[in-house]
């Protein structure tokens, strides 16, 4: 039966997110954006919280005996985060991007293996490395190569764009290991900090979300186990590219998520900024113009998020979601951009208060969303190809 | 609990209306454009299948009418012409307006004729909600009533009541005197044939011209007190306006699917340059921004229809309903107008639907 409502446990995950948002990432936000540096206190805050709030939920999910809802949990918290601040909620511990293929192509021993030390209370992080100077949403041109020799793989190239790439105890790290198989021959590995021949090359400047860290990772004959190439399935020729793709489609939801929840904060903070701070002398027809305005975004703010929602419960539902997560990303992302330039536009009138100062940073924050986990075209270009499954769009 | 997906058995509803919708109601869409109205045995065949009654079974109904359900029965029969199903939810909107705001009495009187096995589908019901001040919301209803003595002095307009010239029960919304907002909202039903009513019939119009319309203006009209659906102020009343934007913004996402299903199948079958013209991302990046933009709607629709059903606060579900006709026609047009892009000329040739469902998705503000 079609619902829009939470269930209690939605609700609650929801909220708990919020309440960290609110006095764990608002505070610091500015501070950090312009510092690029973020406290090892909200760490150890971030570490304690999420181990208290996984924890729980884990409880409560097994003592209601729902169905797994591993996705729509996850997007409801990402949407508290990124109002809270999007820069700081990537910088949260875990294995982060890491976890997604290691979970769906790892074997059991494997994902004991690598994920296993990020229970132990400490402050872990772990980083997906897929993009390069020379391919960006075309994976299939993958320059990065693994070796086999004896008993390792021998991994040469550069990835960039990784996200908690210079701090993460390991990085999933895709490489092909046969040029000529294209796509299908690109495989993923899990490279440990410290490898030997595994070194981090410059840390990004970026517009925005210039809390977040943004590494270059340059291999250079760093040699790992055998057994570091996940592995667990195998049997079918296409698992590494698989592997890759499949992330993405769980992953841009939480894209999606991540670009709603700034929209919602740069909405809110607009509405807000229009009720205390829209200067003295600003005619009644102006101000119901920008009113109207911010109506027509809150409609659009709803159905990006019902677009995300609907994809992260297909992904729950194994419910096979490419179009879906290339459509709430698409929408969202280009949402964000919308909300946060209107938020900017209508403000700029205004004193440089702290509202607008957030709008400011929202705005930088936002453009990225149109771009990466997939451009706003590669999106589009995803999405026809479900449509039209029989005709070859290049 | 979050949830995408509809129920085994309105799956199996909406199934059979899709059916009728692409045997029935497309091949009729041009010939009732021309007719200027839907044909009386396509309109039998539909209440035969109890789509077109949804009322109470003591009233002959097959059922009382679900928003969600109905949504989904909405858009199909846009799918298949979004003209002859405003045609039908038009004149649906009368009898349900009287299930929602009116007394027991009112309800025998009005709808049981609606569920007549031989007269039913000749009936027609109407629902003014737009004015000459403003379009599809709540707000900006600014026909008003007052009492006196007996009866009630209306003044005000209608516009584009769709079967307004002939229907029973003819309701219009109105508001006493004095309130704005969502309070004092009235449904009225309303004899025409009497001094300060003055009616003309919609000609000459851009599109839904299958749905046959007109306009009111009342001056100082006098109604009996009678003509009251049940109290002044009720929360049916809004439930029933509410209930009109949902099913209006459902019949938008069906001409929009339409358009959009329309501009594929042209889209793969054209040959240009060698190739068919979607494999050209030009044309591939437009119908994804269709279906993506549909999708968006469609869900705010779902979500409206939801509250509806689940009976949310009318605050909220008037609100909700008012966004999702707002954005589910934004999307009708904007993916007709595109249709018509990507069949090139021929979208201009009325040989093609096409420009006949911009002209539809245009008119339904």
């Amino acid at each position: 039966m079609i619902d829009f409502t939470l269930s209690e446990l939605q609700q609650a995950a929801r909220d708990y997110a919020h309440q960290v948002a609110l006095e764990e990432m608002r505070p610091i936000s500015l501070e950090c954006d312009r510092t690029e540096k973020i406290p090892d206190s909200f760490m150890w805050n971030m570490q304690r919280r999420f181990w208290a709030g996984a924890a729980g939920q884990a409880r409560t999910q097994a003592q209601e005996g729902e169905e797994k809802q591993d996705n729509i949990l996850s997007i409801l918290s990402q949407e508290e985060m990124a109002w809270g601040d999007a820069a700081l909620s990537t910088a949260i511990p875990g294995p982060g991007l890491a976890a997604p293929p290691i979970l769906s192509q790892g074997t059991p021993e494997q994902q004991a293996k690598f994920l296993g030390p990020y229970m132990d209370g400490q402050l872990h992080w772990g980083a997906l490395a897929l993009t390069e100077p020379g391919i960006g949403s075309d994976v299939a041109g993958m320059s990065t190569t693994a070796v086999l020799e004896g008993d390792e793989w021998v991994l040469n190239g550069y990835k960039h764009y990784i996200t908690n790439g210079a701090r993460s105890d390991l990085v999933v790290t895709f490489a092909t290991i046969d040029k000529s198989l294209g796509r299908e021959g690109i495989r993923p590995f899990v490279v440990p900090r410290g490898t030997p021949g595994f070194v981090v090359g410059r840390i990004e400047e970026k517009m925005g979300l210039r809390a977040s860290q943004t590494a270059e990772l340059i291999f250079e004959n760093c040699r790992i186990p055998k057994d570091h190439l996940l592995s667990g399935r195998e049997s079918s020729k296409k698992a590494g590219f698989k592997a890759a793709m499949g992330t993405l489609d769980a992953t841009r939801p939480m894209v999606g998520a991540l670009a709603v929840g700034i929209a919602r904060a740069a909405h809110e903070k607009t509405c807000q900024w229009v009720q205390e701070e829209l200067p003295k002398g600003f005619s009644v027809y102006k101000r119901r113009e920008i009113e109207l305005e911010l109506d027509e975004m809150g409609q659009e703010l709803e159905m990006a998020r019902f677009l995300v929602w609907r994809a992260a419960w297909m992904a729950d539902r194994r419910i096979p979601n490419s179009k879906e997560a290339s459509m709430c990303k698409a929408y969202a992302g280009g949402l964000v951009m919308k909300v946060t330039s209107a938020g900017v536009r209508i403000s700029a009138p205004g004193e440089n208060s702290e509202s607008r100062q957030f709008l400011q940073k929202w705005f930088r924050d936002a453009k990225v969303f149109d771009i990466f986990e997939g451009t706003a075209q590669i999106q589009r270009l995803v999405i026809a190809r479900r449509l039209f499954p029989e005709v070859d769009i290049p | 609990m979050l949830n995408f997906a509809p129920t085994q058995e309105q799956e199996e509803i909406r199934q059979l209306a899709q059916s009728l919708a692409m045997e029935q109601v497309r091949p009729q869409g041009r010939s009732a454009e021309q007719q200027g109205d839907i044909s009386p045995a396509l309109m039998k065949t539909l209440t035969q299948t109890g789509l077109t009654t949804p009322f109470p079974e003591e009233y002959g109904g097959s059922g009382v009418v679900e928003a969600v359900t109905y949504t989904l029965i909405a858009e199909e029969l846009g799918f298949g012409d979004g003209a002859l199903a405003m045609n039908i939810i038009g004149s649906l909107m009368g009898p349900l307006t009287v299930l929602l705001a009116g007394d027991k009495s009112q309800q025998q009187h009005y709808i049981t004729p609606f569920s007549d096995a031989s007269r039913g589908h000749l009936q027609r019901g109407s629902l003014g909600f737009a004015e000459r001040t403003g379009g599809y919301y709540v707000t900006e209803i600014s026909a008003t009533i007052r009492t006196e003595g007996e009866q009630y002095i209306l003044n005000g307009s209608k516009r584009d009541v769709i079967h307004g010239g002939q229907s029973s029960p003819r309701v219009v919304l109105v508001r006493l005197e004095g309130t704005s907002g969502t309070e004092g909202l009235c449904a009225l039903m309303v004899p025409l044939d009497i001094a300060g009513a003055r009616v003309s019939h919609d000609e000459g119009k851009l599109g839904l011209i299958a749905a046959p319309s007109a306009a009111y203006t009342f001056e100082n009209t006098p109604v009996s007190a009678t003509c009251m659906l049940g109290q002044p102020g009720g929360s049916g009343v809004l439930r029933a306006a509410a209930l009109y934007n949902i099913l209006r913004a459902g019949v938008a996402c069906g001409t929009a699917r339409a358009a959009l299903d329309y501009a594929m199948d042209y889209a793969r079958g054209r040959i240009a340059f060698g190739r068919p013209i979607v494999s050209y991302q030009g044309i591939a990046f437009m119908v994804a921004e269709m279906a993506m933009k549909l999708d968006a709607a469609r869900l705010l629709t779902w979500r409206a229809a939801t509250s509806w059903d689940r009976g949310t606060g009318c605050e909220t579900l008037v609100q909700e309903g008012e966004a999702a006709q707002y954005q589910a026609i934004k999307i009708a047009k904007s993916a007709t107008i595109d249709a018509i892009q990507i069949l090139g000329g021929a979208g201009f040739i009325q040989d093609h639907p096409a420009e006949m469902w911009m002209r539809n998705a245009a008119a339904m503000e």
